[in-house]
């Protein structure tokens, strides 16, 4: 079930799998240096063919992202490090424990899309990450790998780390070219500015994930039938799973798709701990809705599975809740994380995050009202047309709704204990309760 | 055109038009708050959320930022639509307090009247809602509620987009978002005012209209800003007789319902009590009120005596750039016809030729600006003198994408967005419009961008110390520039049209040439030679050759460069008649003073910087027994035993329409019933007279006096100085800055200075600007407390004393 | 200007890495922030001059972000997730543990300490985790907690470091940290060498850009 590809480096090399030493002697920089070689089409193409796709959460094909990029230049490539969905920490291991793949990567997709300057936009809560990443590029620099004329040849590429400053919005390709550019992390507005044609400072730009540029030396290094060879047969390559909660072993896993839920939380995290009974999961990140071990615990790790199911497989964080979890405790603080992190930018978002949050907490206060649940409904509905999946918003951007699936996951799975909570508590008209 | 389906009828729309406004325009009104049609879309408050049917079903999507294409099918009233549009109602209600009675916006605000079509009857929102500190001065002129804020961004986007002084903005994030301003950084714009109008609650409100009127009390009529040359379009707010509020109107042609806020707030005067009510006549040192009949009586004794004694010639009138057309009509044939003085002049020594300004050949209009790929502006700093045509100049630069290049003896407001910026010494830029034009060295650049047609250039004098035979040197100039369109402008009110009107000692009514072989056919007998400008007249005035002056509207004292000149003028002559709203240094000298109507007491026309003539409207009585100029001239006129004849101003208009060959066609019907925006004159199919092309050869020593000093002085205006309207604005009156000294900080270095300069021997504070050409001095004009230097090109700057 | 040399040059070495200026707002409000020990009005101001902006819009970006603080938050500022992960495996206790300790209520802060919950931080495998100045502590416990405000307010370290706090008062970790590393932070803002935020001289990482 779990495999080495990404993590191989630094499972062997515990001490120094960051450093430019120790990744030149495994075979590090070779695969960039074939590529520079290579002509933008040919790069594209294997990228295509590799079938990866993106790690961040959207999951869109990585090759195809490409080829849209726009034909005017200058580009920009930004390497997504704002790793913040609630659950997710596997960017933060690849970028303090294997950077070089990372700025290997960053190489190869900068050739294949006629980049010169590349961003590392890592969150600001990593500076650890930052500092391992900036001393890789430095180094990388004094090898001749970066700058002018790498490795020797006549292509230029300048690689600058930036730091973000605590918000998880940046995450959104789009709001993070805002904040790369100095201005507010809000979500542009797709149409028009979609980052392929229109993206930093209004340039054609390329927006992928860390783990997706990093899988980039591997595709290229071993080639495309390994990597294809590796994984599912539609979700091709490994992929890091994060997994936390009330599991034995919580971690990051470098796992193929298509094995189970089971497989995955009582094999690979080592089952529920002190032997309790696992009462559901997110297994997506924060924003993915809730699966139950009833209906979900026997099906298939897969993007399009996960999909038919009405949730989402996103960042592959993976958080598992045992039977003693509060479930409207659970709700109400994954709720009041997107409520603190809506950019502010649109009504429904704004405020009704913030409405939700405070209707939960006022149920787990002990102020919950019968109509509660309804109003719960309709609020969400008012976020989220329909309540459907994929989610037919009113919001800019996906986070609103991120909201709406932990509220919906609630009401539909666990409406007991939510009304539990209102029959226990003393009802109330009229309340102070605030954030 | 393409053809989509709202709400099940096909209309027809202009292809790529974004949906919101396509439907609007079609008839189909879908709610919104963010959405403004003269800013960019930003789709932020979700109210106009439409369904949209494409490949991937029917989609949700906000209205405002999808553009249309053919056999779009969209549903703006579907049960999903009005579901998501009454949940965004209720999300923005939520936190908004509800204060509606004690509200300047109740009664005209969106948000009210959405809430009464959408929205829910009572809150499910149980929890407190947020609380912020009520109001809030963010500036002199507007103040901020927050709880009011729905957040829509339209202030802040318009500061950026369109004012380009991002001084407002979101702060702080999600549920506590906010607009507010940088500690000690007040929200300082000149075009602050809009954005009261804008906000689509009553988050920003005007302290000028705070708690003062229920917008159900009030009156209205359309009208023209009369305090620019651009023609804004306003509507004029009132009560109980009273003028309470000027709102900017979105004329396509011109405003696009913008207003600075001089112009918006600075309307106080109006009712200001010291408002001239009554005819005045001199007594000792000061004056004693008389009736109209005694008052006209002596005016008529006194010209006739002069007229009499040293024949029409030493009759002379400045002004009348403050009134209509009707008025300056009036005046023009009062003095060529009923006197037969051709010494008249609207200008106050502080414009162009007459001949450039009205009937420049091939002149341009604002609206090119849309389509200009290089724009040159080689005049005043607009944002100072013109700030709407300084927002359309920003727009064509940013939104546009035109290649723009300033050229003024410093940086101007438009610096930012400029693609060059071109400095020069006040006096050589006659020497730089040679180099400009070869593209010598630095230069080159310049010179490229200015050969990528369509050119629209905006030419006038930088300064008034400046010569304004370099105007017409670069209008040559710029005139010869693929596909160039050129306006020269100039700041004074009705200045166009008054010129227009014969106000002006080489023109005659409707754009004719004085001195030629053409008349006028309104009169009978008149002398239509060419007469002395205003600084001939102040010249002969001061050495004896006039002997009266007719004052209309005018304060030479304050407002031509040179005081010095004007004061030893007044001094001299023997009679002095002033008609004006208000006493001022200059009618404080006249023998008779004649109580006028201003702006929003009478009716008539205005003509802007284009030749644009638009209708201004009344609706509040004047104060006292104020009348309007025409009728007081045709009074006096009839007194003086040469009876011009006016009943009304409306039957001035029809002899301006029959006589004044540019102004052929165009009435008062024309543009109360059909031309809103107002017509360009003259209208397709009516020959202009006088075809003016200047020449580049001009180099006339200007009107700036003798090279007195080793400093060559830049002196420009702001938008706030010590005229007498602004200073009667209540508002607006203490915003002027007061007078100061500008140098180079390589000269300031060099000749020691610090804190304060003698310019002069008049001490100023100093400022630096790196901007600036070096030997240059600059210093606003008419400021507060400030000194008259308008009488020299050159002066003297030594270090101030006890820096 | 207010600024020392250093962050001077420093703003000048931030500025080059970008094509355009006001891309290096958000590095230049951290060097402000190492200049002040907080985000000051005049640090916005200046960092306003430097981009070419107003300081109303850099207010604007600076107060979207969590971590540029425009109050003082005490020399070692202590965030402590409460996300879900770090919830269901205990944080509210051991936040409550630091508030205790430290005697301050979270979201505020005295001359040497600020308090603050803090949304997921990246450390759900080390569950519940906190953060001292950006550095990172997994593994924590209601006791271990109260260990690290004690020792903070004890040992007073100049420079957090997050292999040190971790030995001292950490437990399980969401993977294997690898190599112990010596840097770390020297006030409540992350410790990243091209900023100056750093307790290094970071002559060594400038080749972020070439020359």
């Amino acid at each position: 079930m779990i495999v080495e590809a990404l993590t191989r480096r630094m499972n062997a090399h515990p001490t120094d799998s960051h450093t430019m030493e120790r990744y030149l002697e495994t075979g590090g920089y070779e695969a960039a240096r074939g590529a520079i070689t290579k002509t933008r089409d040919e790069l594209v193409e294997t990228v295509k063919e590799s079938g990866v796709i993106g790690r961040g959460g959207a999951g869109f094909p990585a090759g195809l992202k490409w080829s849209f990029l726009a034909p005017a230049r200058p580009a920009y490539l930004v390497v997504n490090g704002d790793e913040s969905e609630p659950g997710t920490f596997k960017d933060r291991q690849l970028l303090e424990r294997d950077p070089h793949a990372m700025v290997e990567g960053i190489i190869i997709a900068a050739v294949a899309n006629e980049v010169h300057h590349a961003f590392v936009y890592i969150r600001g809560e990593y500076p650890k990450p930052a500092r391992r990443v900036q001393q890789a590029v430095a180094d990388a620099y004094a090898k001749g790998f970066l700058g002018k004329g790498i490795f020797g040849g006549d292509y230029d590429l300048d690689v600058t780390v930036h730091l973000g400053a605590g918000a998880y919005i940046c995450g959104e390709e789009t709001a993070l070219l805002n904040s790369l550019e100095g201005r507010r992390g809000e979500p542009r507005l797709k149409p028009p500015y979609f980052p392929a044609a229109k993206g930093l400072y209004m340039a054609p730009t390329i927006v992928n994930n860390v783990e997706t540029i990093s899988n980039l030396p591997y595709i290229f290094g071993e080639g495309v039938d390994w990597y294809k060879g590796l994984g599912h047969e539609v979700d091709t390559g490994t992929f890091l799973m994060s997994i936390s909660g009330h599991v034995n072993k919580p971690g990051n896993y470098e796992v193929v798709h298509g094995i189970t839920w089971r497989e995955l939380i009582y094999g690979v995290a080592g089952g529920i701990r002190d032997g309790k009974e696992l009462k559901a999961w997110v297994p997506g990140g924060a924003s993915a809705p809730w699966f139950v071990p009833e209906e979900h615990l026997d099906l298939p790790i897969t993007k399009d599975e996960t999909g038919k199911q009405g949730s989402m497989l996103g960042s592959g964080a993976v958080i598992v809740m045992d039977e003693d979890t509060d479930m409207v405790a659970a709700a109400e603080r994954l709720v009041r994380f997107f409520a603190e992190e809506s950019c502010g930018q649109c009504t429904p978002c704004r405020e009704g995050t913030t409405w939700l949050d405070l209707i939960l907490q006022r149920v787990l206060h002990g102020g919950g009202r019968e109509q509660d649940i309804d109003l719960l409904m309709d609020v969400s509905d008012n976020i989220s047309v329909g309540l459907g999946w994929p989610p037919k918003q009113t919001t800019i951007c996906p986070l609103g709704p991120s909201a709406v699936s932990a509220t919906l996951s609630l009401v539909k799975h666990f409406r007991h204990e939510v009304e539990e909570h209102i029959g226990r508590g003393t009802p109330v008209t009229i309340s102070g309760v605030s954030s | 055109m393409v053809t989509i389906t709202i709400d099940g009828t096909e209309v027809q729309v202009p292809a790529g038009e974004l949906l919101i406004k396509a439907a609007e325009d079609s008839g189909t009104y879908i709610p919104r708050f963010c959405w403004h049609r003269r800013m960019n879309p930003v789709g932020m408050c979700r109210m106009c959320l439409v369904e949209v049917e494409g490949p991937r079903g029917i989609m949700l999507t906000p209205s405002c930022t999808m553009p249309v294409n053919d056999g779009m099918v969209v549903h703006t009233k579907s049960p999903t639509v009005e579901k998501a549009q009454e949940g965004v109602l209720e999300f923005l209600l939520l936190n908004h307090p509800l204060d509606c009675p004690v509200c300047d916006k109740g009664g005209e605000c969106p948000l009210q009247d959405q809430t009464l079509s959408h929205g829910p009857g009572e809150s499910r929102m149980v929890e407190e809602k947020r609380h912020y500190e009520k109001p809030i001065p963010i500036s002199d002129l507007v103040l901020l509620d927050r709880e009011r804020c729905i957040l829509c961004a339209r202030c802040v986007r318009f500061s950026e987009e369109i004012s380009g002084d991002p001084l407002i903005e979101f702060m702080d994030r999600g549920n506590a978002a906010e607009v507010n301003t940088f500690p000690d950084e007040p929200f300082a714009s000149y075009f602050s005012g809009n954005t009261v109008q804008i906000c689509p609650v009553g988050a920003l409100t005007a302290s000028a209209y705070r708690f003062r009127a229920r917008p159900w009390d009030l009156r209205e009529v359309a009208s023209v800003n009369p305090l620019t040359t651009t023609g804004d379009g306003v509507t004029v707010q009132a009560s109980q007789n009273e003028v309470l509020r000027f709102l900017g109107v979105d004329n396509d042609a011109t405003n696009h319902g913008w207003l600075d806020d001089r112009s918006r707030f600075g309307f106080e005067w109006i009712a200001s009590p010291d408002r001239l009510a009554t005819p005045l006549a001199k007594s000792g040192d000061g004056h004693t009120e008389v009736s109209w009949g005694e008052a006209l009586g002596a005016a008529a004794e006194n010209l006739s005596a002069v007229i009499e004694a040293h024949g029409p010639g030493a009759v002379a009138a400045i002004g009348g750039a403050r009134g209509t057309n009707e008025d300056a009509y009036a005046l023009a044939s009062f003095m060529r016809s009923s006197v037969g003085s051709p010494n008249l002049d609207a200008r106050l020594d502080d414009g162009l030729g007459t001949h450039l300004l009205s009937s420049l050949a091939g002149k341009g209009e604002i609206g090119d600006l849309e389509t200009a790929r290089t724009v040159l502006v080689w005049a005043a700093d607009l944002k100072e003198e013109h700030p709407v045509l300084y927002l359309r100049v920003r727009r064509a630069a940013q939104e546009l994408g035109a290649t723009l290049i300033t050229v003024h003896p410093t940086a101007t407001g438009l610096a930012d967005r400029a693609t060059h910026t071109v400095t020069y010494r006040p006096g050589e830029g006659h020497d730089l419009l040679d180099r400009l034009r070869a593209g010598s060295g630095d230069l080159a650049d310049v010179r490229a961008a200015l050969d990528e047609g369509p050119v629209v250039a905006i030419v006038g004098r930088t300064g008034l110390a400046e010569d304004p035979a370099l105007a017409e040197a670069v209008t040559a100039f710029a005139r010869d520039l693929p596909q160039a369109s050129v306006l020269p402008v100039v700041r004074r009110a009705n200045t166009y049209g008054a010129i227009d009107m014969g106000v002006a000692p080489d023109l005659l009514p409707g754009r004719v040439a004085a001195g030629g072989d053409a008349g006028h056919t309104g009169w009978e007998k008149a002398d239509t030679s060419v007469g002395l400008d205003t600084r001939g007249i102040l010249e002969a005035a001061a050495d004896g050759r006039v002997k009266a002056l007719l004052l209309v509207g005018a304060d030479p004292l304050r407002d031509v460069p040179d005081a010095d000149l004007a004061a030893r003028a007044l001094d001299a002559v023997d009679v002095v008649i002033s008609i004006d709203c208000f006493l001022t240094d200059s009618t404080a000298k006249a023998d008779i003073v004649l109580p006028a109507l201003g702006f929003t007491e009478k009716e008539g026309t205005v003509t802007n910087l284009e030749g644009r003539v638009m209708k201004v409207n009344r609706i509040v009585s004047g104060p006292g027994q104020a009348r309007a100029d025409w009728s007081i001239i045709d009074d006096l006129a009839a007194r003086m035993g040469r009876p011009l004849g006016f009943e009304s101003a409306e039957a001035i208009s029809l002899a301006i329409a029959e006589h004044a060959p540019a102004y052929g066609g165009i009435t008062w019907f024309l543009l109360d019933w059909k031309e809103r925006d107002g017509v360009v004159a003259p209208r397709d199919g009516v020959e202009q007279p006088l075809q003016y092309i200047p020449t580049t050869s001009l180099r006339a020593v200007g009107s700036g006096g003798a090279k007195r000093g080793g400093f060559a002085l830049h002196l420009g205006r702001l938008l706030y100085d010590d005229a007498v309207l602004t200073r009667q604005g209540a508002s607006i009156a203490d915003l002027a800055p007061g007078a100061y000294a500008v140098l180079n900080p390589t000269d300031a270095d060099r000749i020691g200075a610090n804190g304060h300069v003698e310019v002069d021997g008049h001490r100023l504070p100093l400022r630096r600007d790196a901007s600036l050409a070096e030997g240059t001095v600059a210093v606003p004009f008419n400021q507060p407390d400030g000194p008259p230097l308008g009488g020299s090109s050159h002066v003297d700057v030594a270090p101030g004393a006890g820096a | 200007m207010s600024w020392s040399e250093e962050s001077l040059q420093r703003a000048d070495d931030i500025l080059a890495r970008y094509p355009e200026k006001r891309s290096a707002v958000m590095p230049l409000l951290y060097v402000a922030m190492r200049e002040d020990g907080y985000l000051t009005d005049d640090g916005m101001r200046q960092v306003a001059e430097l981009t070419g902006v107003t300081p109303a819009q850099v207010q604007s970006t600076a107060s979207f972000y969590n971590m540029y603080k425009r109050e003082p938050v005490g020399k070692y500022l202590v965030s402590m997730c409460t996300s879900i992960s770090c919830f269901l495996m205990g944080a509210d206790d051991v936040l409550h543990a630091i508030e205790d300790e430290a005697g301050i209520p979270a979201g505020e802060a005295d001359d040497e300490i600020g308090v603050e919950h803090a949304e997921c931080i990246g450390a759900c495998g080390g569950a519940p985790a906190c953060l001292v100045n950006y550095e990172l502590i997994e593994g924590l416990t209601p006791d271990k907690a109260k260990e690290l405000v004690a020792w903070l307010r004890s040992a007073k370290p100049d420079v957090i470091n997050a292999d040190e706090m971790q030995a001292l008062f950490g437990g399980k970790t969401s993977f294997d940290w690898g190599i112990r590393e010596e840097r770390g932070a020297v006030g409540p803002f992350p410790a990243f060498g091209p900023f100056g935020t750093a307790d290094v001289n970071t002559d060594a990482l400038e080749p972020g850009r070439s020359t």
